[in-house]
């Protein structure tokens, strides 16, 4: 794959990358970008290995999972999350950053299986079987994980 | 489980566009096959030096064995010659060849003494 082509399919796939990341990372949203990059230079070495077989978008996120847990193990546990990096839309009303909070907040504290589940169906649309391919297990498990991780977050988010 | 699902579909979190993101990520790919490029410049260079050395010693071999089919050479004698040359060598030499084997012996007894103290120190 050349780099212009791997370029155009980034531009496309960038946007939802960066927010399935934002997700994970709890609204950081520079630790998210840092771990984006890495996942698309990773995609691009091994851009000569993809085959075609899955869409693109669930190559990239499964790649970008990967790297997001290989941070999570290098990360020291003294490490906090950083809450005043949250990243919130500066034109947004105090209610809209109150809900962002909220939702960061509850993601927080969701099992990280659950939250890369519930990140790629809720804000990446992504069907369960494509979930399956990208967190590389069975789509009963994803069901089970969407099913925990909405239980979890009802408990979480006060509506 | 409805709150909790519109909930999550109409706050989906929000992405800023960042033009520097490409950028940076077209910057990458630069290193990225410029680092590419030198393992693949160094790869061929090693492969040539590889036929290269191949070809010297096939061309070698087959000039040195040629030159013994062509030339033969008694070993016997030629081998006898060189014990001969080498005895009188050492003939006309032996009185110069204490001096190397006392400097080795003075330089090994002194290198084993230090070291033995610096080993007892620790």
């Amino acid at each position: 794959m050349t780099q212009e082509r791997f370029i155009d399919l980034v531009r496309v796939e960038q946007e939802p990358l960066r927010r399935f990341l934002l997700a994970l990372c709890n609204g950081n949203a520079a630790l998210a970008d840092d771990i984006a990059q890495d996942a698309l230079i990773r995609a691009y070495v091994a851009s000569g290995s993809f085959m075609g077989l899955s869409k693109f978008r669930t190559w990239l996120f499964r790649i970008a999972y990967n790297c997001y847990i290989d941070h999570l193990r290098k990360a020291r546990p003294e490490e906090a999350p950083v809450e005043a990096a949250i990243a919130v839309p500066a034109d947004d009303t105090s209610d809209a950053s109150f809900r962002y909070q909220q939702l960061y907040q509850a993601l927080e504290k969701l099992p990280e299986k659950e939250k890369a589940a519930i990140a790629l169906f809720y804000f990446e649309d992504l069907s369960i079987k494509e979930i399956a391919g990208i967190l590389n297990m069975p789509q009963g498990t994803v069901k089970y994980k969407l099913s925990m991780g909405r239980a979890h977050l009802k408990q979480y988010i006060q509506l | 489980m409805k709150e909790i699902d519109d909930f999550l579909r109409e706050n989906k979190p929000v992405v800023k566009d960042d033009p520097a993101f490409l950028m940076e990520t077209r910057r990458r790919m630069k290193d990225v096959d410029g680092i590419k490029e030198e393992v693949d410049r160094q790869r061929s260079r090693g492969r040539v030096t590889l036929i290269a050395t191949l070809v010297t010693g096939l061309v070698l071999g087959v000039l040195v064995t040629a030159l013994a089919f062509l030339y033969p050479v008694d070993t016997q004698s030629v081998g006898d010659g060189l014990w001969q040359a080498l005895r009188a060598f050492l003939d006309t030499w032996k009185q110069y060849l204490v001096y190397p084997v006392a400097a080795i012996a003075v330089t090994l007894s002194l290198v084993l003494t230090l070291g033995g103290k610096k080993a007892a120190q620790l």
